[in-house]
């Protein structure tokens, strides 16, 4: 059996629907200015809570945005992904028939699928019980319409597949799309997540402890939690020849990637798990510890998490540690977007030569030791070449993403 | 730009199976006998519509798992367990030789457990302090709890998977594990798909109105032990051989650009492609196992797309008969249908060939060719 050839792959198009900002110029600048982009939620009744605080797209209009899908018919996170997608279509420049008549598909992530939509279903049950569930929002339900809008708005014919692996979930499809283009499984792929804020998601993070005071402060020394993020996060994957030839803008070059799985417990993250993981990402994308000029963090703002993030790079860096900042200080947890979010800001960290800030900090948390920047406050310019995006979940799923600089 | 390069075989070295017919491959063989009828008490269960119901009769999960770390599991999680259990005890000592690093689990689920994330959703919308909901239940609610059960339980540390794609999530599993060894990462892979009935579920299938009145609802979970490269020695089921899937439910958006392409079409090229990438003739495919038989108007399309492709239609394995539609779990349900079928009619010693197909109103389709080891 021969060798698969390999193709190097390049991201052309990047799609931002997010708390702070729609289209990646937006998004970019709001990074840059550490704009944050949290206040009152307002797509459920947050006054039994008491934090009242949310991550929304207010200003999302899926008219506005799509050509092909009718609004009616596709649950929230849906719309999110498939408006991300267009708009990472449209940056990228391609023609997209181009796209229609390869063989083109996306791989999207998500945490809670279609929780605006469940949600709409648990309040028809409340009233009129089981039976009085509306056949049109049932339809929408399943996780995999998210995956399938995107095909459906873009007229895609290859894979439509939805990822429900939690908060890593959009590192793992940018992975996976990667794998396919490189192999030649695939011409064109999208590749990004999905999810909506709702109140079940954001009962249970407070359940767990895990919900902030006010704003989320990732890596500083008092901060307390999350905040329930939303928003749709699209990258366009292109062959690196293609893109060459037709005279693309090339973001970065994904470099290699790494998945595995803690298979120690659910919830609670295992430094030494995430050190393997960001040792094969290296090991994968052909790079070393010193080559990483910045980490996307995880970057939560649990206690918890940060601690854990921080011990675990320092298992691969030593006391060497690249500038590691949290974009959840400004866009919330957006769960199944987060890492999406992610490899956006390294793209255009790459592209523009900053590194994108942790908003809300105070004062570094001392207790993560000694070497710690989280580029605190604003951006900062700085020249990139290699960065690292990192990803973990629920159910133990750690993934990071190596991308660089196309020279 | 693409290839439809030849695929490597991927053996299957193991699989666990349980259904409202039984446990392992062997119950799914023919229709069900007269008086194993499943169990008619969840019918007669004011809380579920007036349909035929299919569940795992009398199923409890400590009799399979023991009961140490199953309390707070759902359902949907304790029948994959159980499937995963019983796939890697029947893919014997080698399995257990494999790198746990390079060891992973890729599943198909469309929402999780229903059951669990409902009573979840219910809660939060009745309690007065919402944010008083147990912990570990909303831990638990999340759709990848499956695989991470089965990567806790079993110690797998590789790459761990839960993919989404409406009645070809299955399928989306097979291709996503096929690419997955293909790309290097992963030396073993435990691939399948998972379905849990329960009142909420029942009712969604009742209001779509894409099921058949007679069409049981089901559940069960099949998941197979799949190798990139075979031990010597060992016992193989069956080889993978390709596995493409597509989306072909667009709204009018390419046949303005004059390429046309419906649901039938889709599946005639994704057969095609699958039989092309396996090197296989669509003379040689011996049996065809089926998936669409109780959703109204896809059945049409999934018969109409095979004879299309093949120019014939072999007597088809159609296991909705036996279980009912178990959506995510379907794809890996009419494997494990094919392979019990080759195990209780010994061929002419040649390595049958199977297609399996899947379609859905969703617009995914998709194919899945296997060769029989003899």
């Amino acid at each position: 059996m021969p060798e698969p050839t390999l193709r190097r792959v390049v991201i052309t198009g990047l799609g931002a629907v997010s708390p702070v900002g729609i289209g990646v110029r937006d998004f970019a600048d709001s990074l840059r200015a550490g704009r944050v982009g949290i206040g009152p939620a307002r797509s459920f009744d947050a006054t039994p809570f008491p934090s009242r605080k949310a991550a929304e797209v207010d200003d999302f209009d899926p008219a506005a945005l799509l050509h092909h899908l009718d609004p009616d018919r596709w649950g929230r996170s849906a719309l999110l992904a498939a408006a991300a997608s267009r708009l990472a279509v449209e940056d990228s420049g391609i023609d997209p028939l181009l796209l229609s008549a390869g063989r083109s598909g996306s791989i999207m992530g998500t945490t809670s699928g279609e929780s605006a939509v469940a949600q709409s279903l648990g309040g028809q049950w409340v009233t009129q019980g089981l039976k009085g569930l509306e056949p049109r929002l049932v339809g929408q339900l399943p996780a995999g319409q998210i995956a399938g809008a995107v095909n459906a708005e873009l007229g895609l014919s290859g894979d439509a597949q939805t990822i429900p692996t939690a908060c890593s979930a959009s590192n793992y499809a940018l992975g996976y799309a990667f794998d396919m283009v490189r192999l030649g499984e695939a011409d064109f792929m999208l590749a990004g997540g999905a999810d909506s804020v709702n109140r079940l998601t954001h009962a249970g993070f407070y359940a767990l402890g895990a919900m902030a005071q006010d704003l989320p402060q990732p890596f500083d020394a008092n901060r307390s939690g999350i905040i329930t993020g939303e928003g749709g996060a699209a990258l366009l994957l292109e062959p690196l020849e293609h893109a060459l030839a037709r005279g693309a803008r090339i973001y970065a070059e994904v470099l290699g990637y790494a998945a595995n799985c803690d298979a120690s417990h659910m919830v609670h993250p295992d430094a030494t798990s995430i050190a393997d993981c960001i040792k094969a990402a290296h090991r994968n994308a052909g790079v070393v510890p010193d080559q990483i000029d910045y980490i996307c963090a995880h970057g939560t703002g649990t206690p918890t998490n940060d601690a854990t993030e921080v011990r675990a790079v320092r298992q691969v860096f030593g006391d060497r540690l690249p500038p590691i900042s949290s974009i959840k200080s400004m866009l919330g947890h957006t769960m199944g977007a987060a890492s999406g979010f992610g490899a956006i800001a390294c793209c255009t960290a790459l592209e523009q030569g900053f590194l994108p800030p942790t908003a809300n900090l105070v004062e570094t948390d001392p207790e993560l030791g000694p070497g710690v920047d989280c580029v605190p406050g604003r951006g900062r310019d700085a020249r990139v070449e290699i960065v690292q995006n990192h990803g973990f979940a629920f159910g133990g799923n750690n993934v990071i993403t190596i991308l660089g600089r196309y020279l | 730009m693409t290839t439809a390069a030849p695929v490597q075989p991927l053996p299957v070295v193991g699989a666990g199976v349980v259904s409202s017919a039984g446990y392992g491959l062997a119950p799914l063989a023919g229709a069900p006998a007269p008086g194993a009828a499943p169990e008619p008490a969840a019918g007669a269960d004011a809380a579920y519509p007036p349909r035929p119901l299919r569940p795992v009769p009398g199923f409890k999960a400590a009799d399979h798992l023991g009961r140490k770390g199953i309390k707070n599991l759902d359902r949907l999680a304790q029948l994959s367990l159980v499937a995963c259990k019983q796939a890697l005890e029947a893919a014997g000592p080698a399995a257990a030789g494999t790198d746990p690093a390079r060891t992973g689990v890729v599943l198909a689920t469309n929402t999780g457990s229903i059951a669990g994330y409902s009573d979840l959703l219910y809660e939060t919308l009745t309690l007065d302090k919402p944010y008083l909901i147990n912990p570990g239940k909303f831990a638990g609610s999340v759709m990848n709890c499956s695989a991470g059960q089965m990567a806790i339980r079993h110690g797998l540390k590789g790459l761990n998977a839960t993919v989404a794609g409406g009645r070809s999530a299955s399928l989306y599993a097979f291709r996503h594990a096929r690419l997955a060894m293909a790309a290097g990462r992963a030396e073993e892979l435990l691939v399948g798909g998972a379905e849990e009935l329960s009142a909420p579920t029942a009712w969604a299938w009742h209001h779509a109105g894409t099921l058949r009145e007679a069409a049981p609802v089901g559940e069960g979970s099949a998941v197979f032990v799949v190798r990139a490269e075979e031990t010597p020695g060992e016992p193989v089921l069956a080889e993978l051989l390709a596995c493409e899937v597509g989306f072909f439910g667009w709204t009018g958006v390419n046949r303005r650009a004059g390429l046309g392409r419906g649901l039938t079409n889709g599946l005639v090229t994704a057969i095609n492609r699958a039989l092309e990438r396996s090197a296989v003739a669509a003379d040689d495919v011996a049996d065809v196992s089926l998936g669409a038989g109780d959703h109204i108007g896809l059945d049409r399309v999934e018969e109409r797309a095979v004879r299309l492709a093949l120019g014939r239609l072999p007597d088809p394995v159609r296991v909705t008969e036996v279980l009912g539609e178990t959506y995510s779990a379907g794809g890996a349900m009419q494997l494990a249908a094919l392979l019990a079928r080759w195990q209780g009619s010994p061929g002419s010693g040649k390595p049958r060939i199977g297609l399996i197909t899947s379609v859905g109103h969703d617009g995914n389709a998709g194919a899945l060719v296997v060769r029989e080891r003899v």
